[in-house]
């Protein structure tokens, strides 16, 4: 065993054989930014090997607050290169294939692909929804995050747990330029990864049909129990 | 009673979470008028868990959850 993983392949939930599974693991993560960052570092720090990033945006001075993986040299960069150029010094082994395009319902399928894991780790609500349907239809586990200044929440979604339609979010909710504490990003974006790798080793109890809730300001974490809406748009037409 | 728990920058001038006597809040609205929380800023409202509307009827026992928007990345 690789002494670069010695420390996590000794947990009895990760092993050899857990470690053989995050190597051939397949993730696509959508979004290099805030939640993006820790998602990709600690993926690949634990030896996620094929990696699927996609990002249209170029690093801007405002992302650095929070945005870990891009630096003042990176401004104007494109984020999944700018970002890969950091993962591939964390692990070498990682094989990573960017994609500088925005999403689009049109281009989904091929953008996606078929991973075994969607880590979403977008700012838009509205590309946000098309991604959940997306993962619905063609039963690919999904972790969702979201952060606003110093609050955020993660949850899983599969066909059998509530999506984000499920729960009312709709594309007119969106937002621009979202306040945000890069330690909420670190948070938010680490409890992402970890319920990732959580799926990968099929360990411990998925974020499914619950919501974890982080409030940075009281220091408090809560939980609540999420229902499928038996009107949602996305699990009617689907499930 | 109902119990009613606020998220994310609800919280904020609030408590996080408030028991409130059922027979004076009949939908989720009149608990936001209680609470003196913009309708506007809300955008997610769960009566046990499952979507609902400002004006879902509620019933003694309900957990009631109110979130604003909360969708950065």
């Amino acid at each position: 065993m690789e002494e670069r993983f010695i420390r996590q392949t000794v947990l009895p939930q990760v092993g050899t054989s857990g470690q053989e599974k995050i190597e051939k693991a397949v993730v696509t993560v959508i979004g290099a930014g805030g939640l993006g960052c820790p998602v990709l570092t600690y993926l690949v720090e634990a030896g996620v090997q094929q990696i699927r990033i996609i990002d249209c945006d170029v690093v801007g001075l405002s992302n650095l607050n929070r945005q870990f993986l891009h630096t003042t040299q990176d401004i104007n960069k494109p984020k999944v290169q700018s970002a890969a150029e950091k993962l591939q010094q964390l692990n070498p082994q990682v094989r990573l294939e960017l994609i500088d395009q925005r999403l689009t319902v049109e281009n989904m399928a091929e953008l996606i692909g078929a991973p075994d894991v969607v880590v979403d780790c977008l700012d838009s609500i509205a590309v946000r929804l098309l991604v959940g349907e997306y993962c619905l239809r063609y039963d690919i586990p999904l972790v969702e995050g979201g952060i606003k200044g110093f609050y955020g929440w993660v949850t899983t979604i599969n066909r059998k747990t509530p999506c984000l339609a499920c729960l009312g979010y709709h594309a007119e909710m969106e937002e621009t330029e979202i306040p945000v504490l890069g330690t909420t990003a670190g948070v938010i974006g680490s409890l992402q990864a970890n319920e990732c790798l959580k799926l990968i080793l099929g360990a411990g109890t998925p974020l499914t049909g619950r919501m974890l809730h982080y409030d940075g300001l009281s220091g408090s974490i809560d939980e609540i129990a999420l229902q499928i809406n038996p009107n949602c748009p996305v699990h009617s037409k689907l499930c | 009673m109902l119990e009613v728990r606020l998220f994310a920058t609800l919280r904020e001038g609030r408590e996080k979470v408030y028991f409130l006597e059922a027979e004076k809040y009949k939908v989720p609205a009149d608990i936001l008028d209680e609470l003196k929380i913009p309708h506007e800023e809300v955008a997610i409202t769960l009566i046990n868990g499952r979507h609902s509307k400002l004006d879902t009827s509620l019933k003694d026992g309900d957990l009631v959850a109110i979130f604003p928007p909360v969708g950065g990345g």
